[in-house]
């Protein structure tokens, strides 16, 4: 079995998919089959998780399968994990039952809905996991069609423009990818879509203009999906409209592939880009510190909780991105641990605003106020979310932010210090909207809300723990980070 | 070569003859209620010329010049001739319920017959007046089928747009051949005239040979709905009996493109003049009006018809780069489009038939707001409607994937950026219009809430057309293998 481990976990989610598709009739059938394969899948990832060893080498890959598909044109369904993306692959592993089970009361279409998300896991999973560029590639544009469907099925009242929205923007993100991918295979005239040989190749590439238009073709890709300012505003009318659900794993899992994108395929190109290194990387740097301020301002000023919590996304992701841009150990390692810390705290926001959505029918923020009266269990894990999103020591953002700001200090001080002015308000904000929505004396306007039922509790109250686990020992997702960003060619250790 | 292996040789299409004479025959002993059984036999016709296709060989076969150097069987004509045989394969099951009780089955069967013949000649012709033949024989029957609901003034209206444009383009096509041959000196046979004009380049350069050369592309250009000789496809396809229409998008206009492979491309590579460029401009304008059009279509068979313009846009590119991968490609995407786009015509159909039944007076069925909420009324063909509108976006895991992908690697490949990014954009504009009637299906609430009950023999065709779609999509190893042996007899 271990010899197919990586395939049983990508594959399990699209079985379940199916049967949840077609066989389940009530929706009591059809979110036990759905919860039942996304914990199976879940199992399995711990064990590879258990066996998996950091110490092997970047780009030196563990559990690899390797079976010919088209060898005509050299590609090969070839799957392995290594440092960068065994925690990503936890943390989807994670995410997807807790939104299954966060999920539980959906009643409207719910073999589709619950189909859907096994689909997008397996679609996440795989592009976490392909070693092979036409894999890469499929993977990445399967994810676009379930969250398509979340969107424009159990969207909000706007949700027709918000899903094309995110469709075509995403879509020709990932063809200017492709046209990257396309050029990489030319140019290196390798005959093979393997990842790591293709990245190997790169640096034959004989002309310099080529590999910075290789480069910028598949940053564009990851820069999109990410995403950065200018190119972020899919994301909030994304977000707005999206089904709970949805946006736990849009903002969990799937900006987490641009992230991956960078980690995997840019940073090791980095280092062969010769007279064009600095300046990309201060291109990078741009983008990451203005994604960073303007995301951070923009979420100030929100009234809308939820478009709030898609612009501290946003916010979030430019650290991921200055942390590659400063291009030394920490601040990647730093950059990487952002992702998957991202991940649990933006779920616990997304699932406390879904909570405030459901129960009082409205997330404005200044017609909330004083939900904590009456929701106290909501309040208390909600609050434990805004502190790890706004960065409190003890919680797995502050290790991560810490990482990359401290790291690109050394590299790109002017940035960071840039940057550093975003905390402050990070703070102001996530402050501010407790203060307003969760405080003070309740609008009574608002009814009789309830707390938490449950089945919300209890994904909630994990993400909280393990937010708070990893935020006091980060440990072997930690170690795994270090270990693979040491070895991408070139960065400054 | 006796006439017994002569008959062997041609076995598919003399199967196809009899066939067609047997129909025409046996109908006229049968009352309307019975000639059912017509749509049967020429089921059976079509399976077993496949069959026969099949085993004779498709890969590695090859017999230059049967009957006076004018037909030959290679793995070109054999890739082809299968794909117009399984367009046709089936039309025909699709059409069983479609003209059940119809008086004029007997016809009906006959000239699908009749045109599928003419469409493999084409395929396997090496001589230019075999061609034409060929042309002719499957451009009449298809003139006669486009009108086959004679009560139906939008069927009339489309046969006869159909036939004055493919009238006028036959005789550009003739009358461009007949230059050809009077310079050559009277040459027919397509690998001589490659010769001599390899060797007399300045022939062709003439201004004489140029028009010839502007009379062919033109000619092809009709057939193939090139802008800016498309006008007639779009009003034809919207018009003709939907099932016609996959019939004539997926068939009768590949044959164009076989014709076009065969004679454009040892034209061009023996003048080696920057007939490219026009090419380019063709291709990236046919591909781009096509979409464009497309996304303001609520007409389903309408903007189908677009987006098989938009579709022979990318499948012409292969004229401007003209390597082995281009043609690889571009062959695989014909086969591809041909069951994609049958698929999508063909589910059409089912709805119109459905609605029909449903409502007798019933006026556009094929309007996207009957398209409201199918996914409720009839899970199984709004399932399979997204598949093939997916794999016609070219998502992954269909056909419409690996053959666009290939062929925009080989335009990559021979360094035509521009046009590449012309074409990869237009795939993304296109997943627009694609995605908007999935959504209708989906995510809108029906018009009613009665179940639509597909009936079996379109289940069937709808069927073959998606095991066709994700074959090529899952597994396209053989696929692309055999399209490059259908590729290498040309000799690029």
């Amino acid at each position: 079995m271990v010899d197919y481990v990586l395939s049983l976990i990508l594959f399990i989610p699209l079985i379940g998919a199916a049967l949840t598709l077609l066989f389940t009739k009530s929706r009591e059938s059809a979110r036990m089959v759905a919860f039942v394969s996304s914990a199976i899948s879940f199992v399995l990832t711990i064990m590879i998780y258990l066996q998996f060893e950091p110490g092997i080498a970047f780009l030196g890959f563990q559990f690899e399968e390797k079976i010919g598909w088209i060898s005509s044109m050299g590609i090969n369904y070839q799957l392995g994990v290594d440092g960068v993306s065994m925690p990503l692959i936890l943390l989807n592993a994670i995410l997807c039952p807790l939104t299954i089970v966060y999920a539980w009361g959906e009643s409207k279409l719910p073999n589709q809905f619950f189909a859907l998300i096994l689909v997008l896991q397996a679609g996440v999973f795989g592009v976490f996991m392909s070693l092979d560029f036409f894999l890469f590639y499929i993977f990445w544009e399967l994810t676009l069609i379930p969250l398509y469907f979340l969107i424009s099925i159990w969207g909000g009242p706007n949700k027709d423009y918000a899903a094309i929205k995110f469709f075509i923007y995403t879509h020709v993100a990932s063809l200017v990818m492709v046209l990257g991918i396309f050029a990489l295979y030319f140019s290196t005239g390798v005959n093979t879509f393997e990842i790591p040989v293709l990245l190997e190749a790169f640096s034959d590439i004989v002309s310099a203009e080529m590999r910075v238009g290789i480069f910028l073709a598949l940053f564009f890709g990851f820069l999109v999906k990410m995403p950065t300012v200018p190119f972020h505003t899919w994301l909030p009318d994304a977000h707005v409209e999206a089904p709970t659900a949805g946006s736990v794993l849009l903002a969990g899992v799937l900006l987490k592939m641009g992230g991956y994108g960078l980690f995997r395929v840019l940073l090791p190109m980095m280092d062969s880009l010769g007279p064009y290194r600095s300046s990309i990387i201060t291109l990078m740097a741009v983008l990451a510190v203005v994604s960073i301020l303007y995301a951070t301002f923009l979420a100030l000023a929100q009234k809308d909780l939820k478009k709030m919590v898609a612009y501290s996304s946003v916010a979030h992701m430019g650290y991921v991105m200055l942390g590659a841009a400063a291009f030394n150990y920490m601040s990647v390692s730093g950059a990487m641990f952002q992702q998957f810390s991202h991940g649990l705290i933006t779920a616990v926001l997304f699932m406390s605003v879904g909570v405030i959505q459901h129960s009082v029918h409205t997330r404005i923020i200044p017609d909330l106020g004083g939900l904590a009266d009456r929701m106290p269990k909501l309040a208390f894990l909600m609050m434990c979310g805004f502190m790890a999103s706004l960065g409190l020591p003890a919680m797995s953002g502050f290790i991560a932010e810490f990482m990359v700001l401290t790291g690109s200090y050394l590299t790109l001080p002017v940035y960071a210090l840039l940057a550093m002015v975003g905390i402050v308000a990070t703070a102001g904000y996530h402050l501010w909207a407790m203060q307003r929505a969760m405080f003070g004396s309740y609008n009574e306007k608002l009814g009789e809300p309830h707390d938490l039922a449950n089945f919300e509790m209890i994904p909630m109250a994990i993400l909280v723990l393990l937010i708070i686990l990893f935020g006091v020992y980060p440990g072997s997702v930690m170690e795994m980070f270090e270990h693979a960003s040491k070895i991408i060619p070139g960065v400054m250790i | 070569m006796n006439y017994i292996e002569l008959a062997s040789e041609f076995a598919p299409e003399l199967i196809l003859t009899i066939g067609a004479l047997a129909i025409m025959m046996i109908g006229l002993f049968l009352a309307n209620s019975q000639k059912k059984v017509l749509g049967y036999l020429a089921t059976i016709f079509l399976a077993v010329a496949s069959l026969v296709i099949v085993y004779r060989g498709i890969y590695d076969i090859q017999m230059e010049g049967i009957l006076a150097d004018s037909l030959t069987i290679d793995p070109m004509s054999q890739f082809f001739k299968l794909t117009f045989l399984v367009v046709s394969l089936i039309v025909v099951i699709a059409s069983i319920k479609e003209y059940d009780g119809h008086s004029n089955q007997d016809e009906y069967y006959t000239l699908i017959l009749l045109g599928t013949i003419g469409m493999m000649v084409v395929a396997s012709a090496i001589d230019i007046v075999t061609m034409f033949i060929g042309f002719e024989l499957a451009s009449l029957s298809t003139y006669a089928l486009a009108g086959f609901n004679k009560k139906d003034p939008n069927s009339l209206e489309a046969a006869v747009k159909y036939f004055i444009i493919g009238a006028l383009s036959s005789a550009l096509l003739l009358f461009g051949l007949s230059y050809i041959y009077g310079m050559s000196g009277g040459l027919t046979n397509i690998s001589e005239l490659a010769v001599f004009f390899n060797n007399n380049p300045a022939v062709l350069q003439s201004p004489m040979g140029i028009i010839a050369l502007m009379l062919i592309v033109a000619g092809f250009g009709f057939k193939m709905a090139l802008v800016p000789f498309h006008m007639w496809a779009p009003d034809t396809y919207q018009g003709a009996p939907t099932v016609i229409s996959a019939l004539l998008a997926a068939g009768s206009k590949k044959m164009a493109f076989v014709a076009a492979f065969r004679i454009l491309l040892i034209a061009m590579i023996a003048i080696k003049i920057d007939i490219a460029m026009v090419f380019m401009i063709l291709a990236i304008i046919t591909m781009t009006l096509g979409n464009v059009v497309a996304l303001s279509q609520r007409s389903l068979k309408r903007m189908l018809a677009y987006s098989s313009v938009a579709q022979a846009g990318y499948i012409s590119m292969v004229f401007v780069v003209m390597s082995p991968e281009a043609l690889t490609g571009g062959i695989l995407y014909v086969m591809s489009h041909a069951f994609m786009k049958t698929g999508a015509f063909i589910a059409v159909a089912a709805l119109g038939y459905m609605l029909l039944k449903e409502n007798s007076n019933a006026k556009d069925v094929d309007h996207l707001d009957n398209f409201a909420g199918l996914g409720k009324r009839s899970p199984f063909l709004a399932f399979s409607i997204m598949i093939f509108l997916f794999a016609l976006a070219g998502i992954p895991f269909t056909a419409g994937f690996v053959s666009k992908f290939i062929l925009f690697l080989s335009v990559l490949e021979g360094g035509f950026y521009l046009l590449v990014i012309f074409a990869i954009l237009n795939s993304a504009l296109s997943l627009y219009y694609y995605a908007r009637v999935v959504k209708y299906m989906y995510v809108l609430p029906p018009s009613s809430d009665e179940k639509l009950k597909v009936p079996g023999t379109y289940a069937v065709a709808i069927l073959l057309a998606i095991i066709g779609v994700l074959a090529i999509g899952i597994v396209p190893e053989p696929f692309i293998n055999w399209a490059a042996s259908a590729a290498n007899v040309l000799g690029l």
